[in-house]
């Protein structure tokens, strides 16, 4: 998920840094207005942030709104707060860094507050599940999210004959009836070893038990008893792509779904306007993948790609609610997830977009996981591991065992917190 | 280093030089000269590469993920690499990659050099035409050999029936290394074919006519006059190469990214992604330190051992 995300961000590094320039140079001038920031992560989302926020300002004449566009927000964010200087208003990723600042107490809770009804109440669930100030808190709300599962080719599936699977069986089915048809099912991407890992997503938190990550941060559970169904779908379902899936990356297999060449990629949301680049016209179909044999227990995992969050103890705490209140208006909202091929947080949207539209009833029925990795520890090297089980380097006894083996010694030699589930 | 320098100048006590009046005028007023002349270079080095090298050596030392608040943790970072298997796997896999790089690039380069100082045609073009590789971009020929590796060379292999080479090289963890390492030659080849070029020019042609007149074959002319009289080239060489490919990096992002699984992933990359992506920044700053002492040792009793052998005219 994190690859093609700094991909597109270096292009737009520069015009970030020089919009940051000059909204700083414009900040400087003394007047009697309220002047707030507004610290904007990410860098596809610039213009649509510049504009609101501009918007904003010509509806509440008594306040100044501040755009910061940032490189590498992560790093500026803690940064920041070393020096005790948090920004009135953020846009952030709902990552483990969230987590981990959210834990940290440096957010406002939203808990109660009315604007936190218009939402989903299935996204609300994920921030709280990357980590909260106080049990119960909510300190940050949803703006956009993204999914992960599998994009098709409809109008291969219609050749064949193929319904969208609604169960694994089904889906190991469906891939066969394709290999058969002499069409290839999936298109592996495992040179990019993340892809590996969005592929995952999906299986893990439908098959290991519940509180899994927490049992583990806890030492009470081992990946060799949560993981083994996991990891097996995994192997099967790259039993089904093609021949040299190893020496293939991610734009390789967005090129080649877009030529027809495959009929599905496991993968997440954002990989929709890369498809769409190669071919406009293209139709594309979604669905969640199914890691059960019980079609009511299949969920989406899906992410807040944005969240609207702001500091604990701001200067402007009215101000700042009003900005938000302001971004969250339902057609801005809307707005937003159609221009970034998004899925909207509010509730009773829905992505107008139609390759997002298989994955929608899921989301509305609130059957939503988050993307596991927000949990797992990053200095372990999943998505290469991974890559070695697929390309049969290592078998599954072994893989589980050097994850078990790995999540120790981390463990072992960090001093600080491991993300929101130990702090 | 930067402290020597500066300190030359003045080591002239006041006692060692009395009542000499122009040996006392150079040694205040040259050195001035000098100190101007040094002072940017020292300056830069300093603010640039010592001052950020001892904040290193500091964050070694610390838990710190690279950014916000952190704590001083003793050696600890340093115990726990030495039970780190991924550290482990990492040094083998540089070490032998290094080593085996090092040997073809300066037999390759040597004899590529040979053959380009005999007399033969359009040796000018031809000189200029193996020092391309050196000028262009390592990440951009790496995307080039990746496409090879990853569509040519398995089309070719399939095609002569030899099973081992259909599928990609770079998809197979026990030969994924070999890739990287036909790059790496290829590329680091040219600089060190100048190299050998401009040390076998400074061996007089008489030698060889005496050589010639004694009877003595190329073979032989070769090893008992070429050699041992570009030695100095050859040590030289030798250092850099093991040096460099000691820190490969560019290479490696560029072919494999360290896959498949961790099969190729040189200290560097390691170093890197741990440190920026995994956010051990003290721990791997750790390793950066202890890669920093090895290389270090290793160059210099390349260059005791090496410089043993060269002789002079």
């Amino acid at each position: 998920m994190r690859s093609p995300t700094m991909r597109r961000a270096t292009g737009v590094v520069a015009g970030a840094a020089a919009l940051a320039l000059l909204s700083a140079c414009g900040s400087a001038g003394s007047e009697s207005r309220t002047t707030i920031t507004l610290f904007q992560f990410k860098p596809e989302a610039v213009d649509f942030f510049t504009q609101a926020a501009a918007d904003f300002e010509a509806e509440n004449p008594d306040v100044r709104v501040v755009v910061d566009n940032v490189p590498d927000a992560e790093t500026l964010l803690r940064t920041r707060l070393v020096k005790d200087d948090v920004p009135d208003v953020m846009t952030l990723n709902g990552n483990g860094t969230f987590g981990e600042l959210a834990s940290a107490e440096v957010f406002r809770d939203w808990s109660g507050d009315p604007l936190l009804k218009e939402v989903n109440p299935a996204y609300v669930d994920v921030v709280q599940e990357l980590g909260e100030g106080a049990p119960g808190e909510v300190n940050g709300i949803p703006f956009a999210a993204n999914a992960s599962g599998v994009l098709y080719n409809p109008e291969i599936f219609a050749e064949q004959g193929l319904e969208v699977p609604r169960t694994w069986e089904e889906f190991v089915a469906t891939a066969q009836t394709l290999e058969k048809a002499g069409v290839t099912p999936v298109y592996g991407t495992l040179a990019d070893a993340w892809t590996v890992q969005a592929a995952l997503a999906p299986l893990v938190p439908q098959t290991q038990p519940e509180d899994f990550f927490e049992q583990r941060f806890a030492g009470t559970t081992t990946f060799e008893q949560g993981w083994p169904e996991a990891l097996e779908k995994l192997a099967t379902l790259y039993d089904y792509t093609q021949p040299n899936a190893g020496s293939r990356g991610y734009d390789d297999g967005t090129q080649a779904f877009a030529r027809g060449e495959a009929a599905m990629l496991v993968i997440g949301t954002y990989a929709i306007p890369q498809v769409r680049t190669f071919e406009p016209d293209f139709e594309i179909g979604s669905f969640a993948l199914p890691a059960t044999d019980d079609p009511a227990a299949t969920t989406v995992v899906s992410g807040v790609d944005v969240l609207l969050a702001t500091g604990r103890d701001g200067e402007h705490p009215e101000e700042s609610r009003r900005l938000v209140e302001f971004l969250l208006e339902p057609e801005r909202v809307a707005a937003y997830a159609e221009a970034q091929v998004a899925i909207p947080a509010l509730e009773g949207q829905v992505a107008q977009d139609p390759a997002l539209a298989g994955l929608q009833p899921l989301i509305d029925a609130g059957r939503v996981d988050g993307f596991f990795d927000h949990q797992f520890i990053p200095a372990i090297p999943l998505g290469p591991q991974l890559q070695s089980y697929l390309l049969g380097g290592t078998d599954m006894e072994t893989t589980l065992a050097q994850l078990d083996e790995d999540w120790d010694a981390v463990a072992a030699r960090r001093t600080w917190g491991l993300g929101a589930v130990e702090s | 280093m930067a402290g020597a320098t500066r300190t030359r100048p003045t080591a002239t006590r006041p006692g060692a030089a009395p009542n000499d009046g122009r040996r006392r005028l150079l040694s205040e007023r040259t050195p001035r000269a000098f100190y101007w002349m040094v002072a940017p270079a020292v300056v830069l080095f300093a603010v640039f590469h010592t001052l950020p090298a001892i904040r290193g050596l500091l964050y070694s030392f610390t838990d710190s993920p690279g950014y916000g608040p952190w704590e001083f943790v003793g050696l600890s970072n340093y115990v726990a690499l030495l039970s780190d298997d991924r550290v482990r796997a990492a040094y083998l896999f540089t070490f032998q990659f290094a080593l085996v790089a090092t040997v073809l690039v300066n037999v390759i380069a040597l004899g590529v050099a040979v053959l380009l100082n005999s007399r033969i045609r359009a040796k000018n073009a031809l000189r200029g035409l193996f020092f391309v590789p050196n000028i262009l971009a390592v990440l951009v020929i790496g995307y080039v050999f990746n496409y090879l590796f990853a569509n040519s060379l398995p089309a070719i292999a399939s095609a002569l029936g030899v099973e081992r080479l259909s599928t990609s090289i770079l998809a197979d963890e026990s030969l994924a290394w070999v890739g990287v390492v036909v790059l790496a030659v290829w590329q680091a080849a040219a600089f060190n074919i100048i190299i050998y070029l401009a040390g076998l020019q400074t061996v007089p042609e008489e030698i060889y006519e005496a050589a010639a007149i004694d009877g003595a074959r190329p073979w032989r002319r070769f090893w008992s006059i070429t050699f041992p009289l570009i030695a100095g080239f050859f040590t030289i060489n030798m250092v850099l190469s093991l040096k460099n490919f000691l820190q490969v990096f560019d290479h490696i992002i560029a072919i494999t990214n360290g896959g498949p699984g961790t099969s190729t992933e040189s200290i560097s990359v390691l170093i890197y992604r741990g440190g920026f992506q995994g956010g051990e920044y003290g721990y791997q700053t750790a390793n950066a330190v202890v890669f920093l002492v090895v290389i270090v040792l290793f160059s210099v009793v390349q260059l005791r051992v090496l410089q043993r052998r060269e002789v002079s005219l």
